[in-house]
């Protein structure tokens, strides 16, 4: 058996040796480079745009706008996660132009696309294009969207409300309010981020005029959906016309998925000018292009009975989608954060309303979490200052308040339901692997020498393994939730998978191959992986929100099992007995009580070289089966997480001394792949926690955090010891037992990371810490408390 | 443009080239001798994906003009393995697991490779981490990146014996 082991990959080698093919790694003869013209205003009305002196400049081939976007017939980004408000009215969609026409309404809009002999031409006629804006007032605060007199992104909607999510029961929580006997509330904003993936946006397209066919290598997480977007919604061109490959991918997260504004217009040069035609962003594009994230402003109260157990949540949130509609950003407040938002406990009622709106900032959209660590803080940092507020210890009203493992299958409050887990069990380890008594008391110690340390927790759920397709048409979604999967066995009996997954990190290739080795019964050599070319590899949906080992890996878990069955009919029949009279071991197909067997490789060479076969029914020669499976339900993985913080109250610094993850992911395939995805979420999370933030300047929309001197990511002194276990509870939803595995470090170091902080500063009456957990936040927590108390 | 001829070492060869005077290095090495292993991650000097040495120190090639490399010898990750046996320090981050989409790799490489030289074979994790200042990893959280670093590191110090 391969599953279960941490089998090291086979694509390692080519990365260490700098022979990966990323995109802009690819040369192609005749080569023409792009390049884009961004809005340096948040928002302005384009009053002219004259690019004739542009034209001029030495090299430039080809410059195009809104009007030539416009005469040729093209269409725009899609949004495929429509989410209508709760009484019914459709969202107010503005999607994101190819390029801005009349208006701006975020620096880095797209205005014009210059393609010119050389990128350092381009970079030039760029500068001599001529721009007259004016500018309008500009939105760029959430808390400030739907206030009166805010200025309104899109005029033409006359507000800046998109849509209005209600779930729960209002009447329910208020009257659980209102016989509460304890009540907690708090504003809760979550920071907004850039997922920024190392290696920054490309794409490199090349049209042959002969046969009228494009090929598009691009970063792409989801090669067929981006081909579907830009051939129906984009340029209007035939699918079987254009090819997107996938390459190495230098990481995603979620940023990848996106329909970004500057791919189409790659495809649409290389078909006009009949060349290749290469774009690759610079890191400041991709701080003012690339979908951010998060960016939510929550004011949210919890009531609870005398006990510690809570009675209702109510939360109020305003997500920011930014200055248009990108094609997920609708489904991460309005669909992942309501069905995260009660976490792991029973929670008997909720009230949330959930108004999204534009700003005059870079769109929102899918990144790594999606909805849950905005959930989790909101979650979690209630419980834990309502527990220090009653006077509970937070390990205790944890219990009093978590699912047990009997209540699941669980529904929640917004209706979801969970499928299995046991938190009780997850929080025992958590506490016996922190030492948590040990550390209360050490806390209590250091507290006398004047020395603040604190403790937090955040113990949450995921949402992972999106389908089940049905479910995703119900919501309106223009997308399907299924993943394909090829088995090809080769007439030697070697075997390629085909998978309509995409690697770009997560290490697809040893994983598919130890679920694909284990049903074939064949050595692990004997398997190659192959994803990410729509020429290739059967349409599939690619790699976001943990699906590829649950959805992924299923189907080619059931793709492996229809190809044994037709070894094993085919092997009866060269055998000449019952396929029930064969036993398969060690790549052996033997008759049962006799020395009569043939190899996996010798029925292969029969499958497609010899004439005899069944006379059943629908029998043919190959051996070879793709499916297209659609998984029944979602998954559930869970987590727990505890920090112990050390708060210099002085200069306001926080050290995070240890680090704690105790994770339910299902049935782990290849634990190595696990660890690695939990410690590289947990780089993301504590980002998000301690520094990251794409600051807007309040008043005029400047993006102040436009380079990577200035947006802060966590380097290797800023990561914290860290200890980590795994208990599996099987998902009964797939047959593998797996469940999503790489977005919980994401999910809790907000929460766990800022409850252990306001721990540490809870007896100088702090009750409230603001993300990032800078030294500045940890300066101003500290100043207004104490202003609090005089 | 008018250009500048430069003559340089790369990986061991010698090279005579007409560069424009606004080239980065790194763009010299992957447009003109097609050496694609070192990237550009943030044109600004902060991540390290673009790390070569120059001279034997690690520099960054993105902030560094191609004519301020005439006359020096440059090694880019190219240059790192012997044929398709991997150097002891790449076996030690196969072996931990210290890379996912492996875009920062050949960076990370480059600089570790470096730090053995600044500070030997016994690495401690403190060294190793305020070592990795100038190299993001968005991908792995580190751990198994110090974890490969020191391995590899002893590797050398074995290897070098042997």
């Amino acid at each position: 058996m391969y599953v279960g082991k941490p089998l090291p990959r086979p694509e390692d080698f080519r990365f260490l040796t700098g022979r990966g093919k990323y995109v802009d790694d690819i040369k192609l003869p005749r080569c023409a480079s792009a390049g884009f013209l961004r809005s340096p205003h948040a928002h302005a009305r384009i009053l002219r745009l004259d690019a004739s002196r542009a034209l001029k400049r030495p090299g430039v081939i080809r410059i195009v706008t809104a009007q030539d976007w416009a005469k040729a017939g093209h269409g725009k980004l899609v949004c495929v996660h429509p989410m209508p408000s709760s009484d019914g009215q459709p969202m107010r969609e503005v999607l994101r132009p190819a390029f801005a026409a009349e208006e701006v309404h975020h620096v880095g809009d797209v205005l014009a696309a210059v393609v010119a002999e050389t990128r350092h031409q381009v970079l030039d006629a760029l500068d001599a294009i001529e721009v007259e804006y004016e500018p309008l007032p500009t939105l760029s605060v959430t808390a400030r969207a739907l206030d009166d007199g805010a200025p309104v992104v899109h005029e033409q909607l006359g507000s800046n409300l998109i849509s209005e999510i209600l779930r729960g029961d209002p009447s329910l929580a208020k009257q659980a309010f209102a016989r509460a006997a304890h009540v907690t509330a708090l504003t809760l904003d979550s920071n907004r981020l850039a997922g920024n993936p190392l290696e920054p946006r490309c794409y490199l397209a090349s049209y042959e005029p002969e046969t009228d066919h494009c090929t598009l290598w691009a970063t792409t997480q989801v090669p067929h959906m981006l081909r579907r977007w830009i051939c129906k919604y984009a340029l209007n061109i035939p699918e079987h016309k254009l090819r997107v490959i996938a390459p190495d991918v230098g990481g995603g997260f979620g940023n990848k998925v996106n329909f970004h504004v500057e791919v189409s217009t790659i495809v649409w040069m290389s078909r006009e000018l009949g060349r290749p035609v290469k774009w690759t962003a610079t890191r400041s594009e991709t701080l003012q292009s690339d979908t951010q994230a998060r960016d939510h402003a929550t004011e949210a109260r919890m009531a609870f009975a005398a006990d510690g157990k809570i009675l209702a949540l109510q939360v109020d949130t305003i997500a920011c989608l930014g200055g248009y509609l990108s094609n997920f950003a609708p489904s991460i407040p309005g669909n992942s954060y309501p069905q995260t938002i009660t976490g792991l406990y029973t929670t008997p009622a909720l009230d949330l309303r959930v108004r999204t709106v534009y700003t005059n900032t870079v769109p929102i959209d899918a990144y790594r979490g999606s909805g849950r660590p905005e959930a989790t803080w909101v979650n979690e940092r209630l419980l834990e200052n309502a527990a220090r507020e009653m006077g509970i210890d937070v390990v205790e009203i944890r219990r009093r308040n978590l699912l047990q493992s009997s209540d699941f299958p669980y529904k929640t409050p917004v209706g979801r339901v969970y499928d299995c887990g046991n938190p009780p069990a997850l929080l025992n380890r958590l506490v016996e692997m922190a030492k948590y008594k040990e550390l209360r008391q050490e806390q209590a110690e250091l507290r006398k020498e004047g020395k603040l340390m604190g403790i937090g927790i955040a113990a949450f759920l995921d949402k992972s393994g999106t389908g089940p397709s049905r479910q995703l048409s119900t919501r309106g979604g223009l997308h399907g939730g299924f993943e394909s999967a090829t088995i090809r066995v080769h007439s030697d009996g070697k075997v390629t998978v085909l998978s309509g997954s995409h690697s770009h990190g997560q290490g697809h290739s040893i994983t598919f191959s130890q679920i694909a080795a284990d049903r074939l019964g064949l050595p692990i050599e004997d398997i190659a992986v192959v994803q990410g070319d729509t020429d290739r590899v059967p349409y599939g949906n690619g790699t976001w929100g943990s699906r590829s080992a649950s959805v992924g890996g299923t189907a080619i878990y059931r793709a492996s099992e229809t190809v044994l069955a037709k070894a094993r009919r085919l092997a009866a029949h060269l055998l000449e007995c019952n396929p029930d009279d064969l036993d398969y071991e060690n790549t052996l197909f033997f008759v049962k009580g006799t020395n009569r067997k043939l190899s996996f490789a010798e029925v292969a060479d029969a499958a497609y070289h010899g004439a005899s076969y069944p006379s059943d029914p629908g029998f043919e020669p190959g051996l070879e089966c793709t499916i297209f499976y659609d998984p029944p339900d979602l998954n559930d993985p869970q987590a727990m997480h505890l920090a112990v913080v050390l708060v210099d109250e002085r200069i306001g610094r926080v050290r995070i001394r240890e680090y704690y993850t105790v994770d339910d992911c299902g049935t782990m395939i290849n634990p190595m792949i696990i660890e690695g995805q939990v410690q590289g979420g947990l780089g993301q999370g504590i980002g998000q926690a301690m520094m990251e933030h794409v600051i807007y300047d309040p008043d005029t929309g400047q993006l102040l955090t436009g380079t990577f001197m200035d947006y802060a990511m966590p380097r290797a002194s800023d990561m914290p010891p860290l200890q980590s276990d795994y208990l599996c509870v099987p998902a009964p939803s797939n047959p593998l037992g797996v469940k999503g595995g790489s977005e919980t470090g994401t999910i809790g170091p907000p929460a766990a990371i800022g409850n252990a902080v306001v721990d540490a500063l809870w007896h100088l009456g702090v009750r409230s810490i603001e993300l990032p957990i800078t030294p500045y936040s940890v300066w101003r927590a500290i100043a207004s408390a104490s202003a609090g108390e005089a | 443009m008018a250009t500048v001829r430069i003559s340089l070492t790369v990986n061991g060869k010698p090279v005579v080239s007409d560069v424009e005077p606004r080239w980065p290095l790194v763009e010299f090495l992957r447009e003109h001798l097609g050496l694609t292993g070192t990237h550009v991650g943030c044109d600004t000097s902060q991540c390290g994906a673009c790390t070569v040495h120059v001279d034997g120190v690690a520099l960054r090639s993105c902030t560094l003009f191609a004519v301020q490399a005439d006359g020096c010898d440059v090694k880019t990750i190219e240059s790192v393995s012997a044929g398709n046996e991997l150097h002891p320090m790449q076996a030690a981050f196969h072996q931990h697991h210290a890379l996912q989409c492996g875009f920062c790799t050949p960076g990370m490489i480059m600089s570790a490779l470096d730090l053995v030289r600044r500070e030997g074979y016994e690495l401690s994790e403190e060294t190793i981490r305020q070592n990795l200042e100038g190299n993001i990893c968005r991908c792995t959280g580190y751990y198994n990146i110090i974890k490969a670093i020191g391995a590899g590191a002893k590797a050398m110090r074995n290897a070098s014996a042997g």
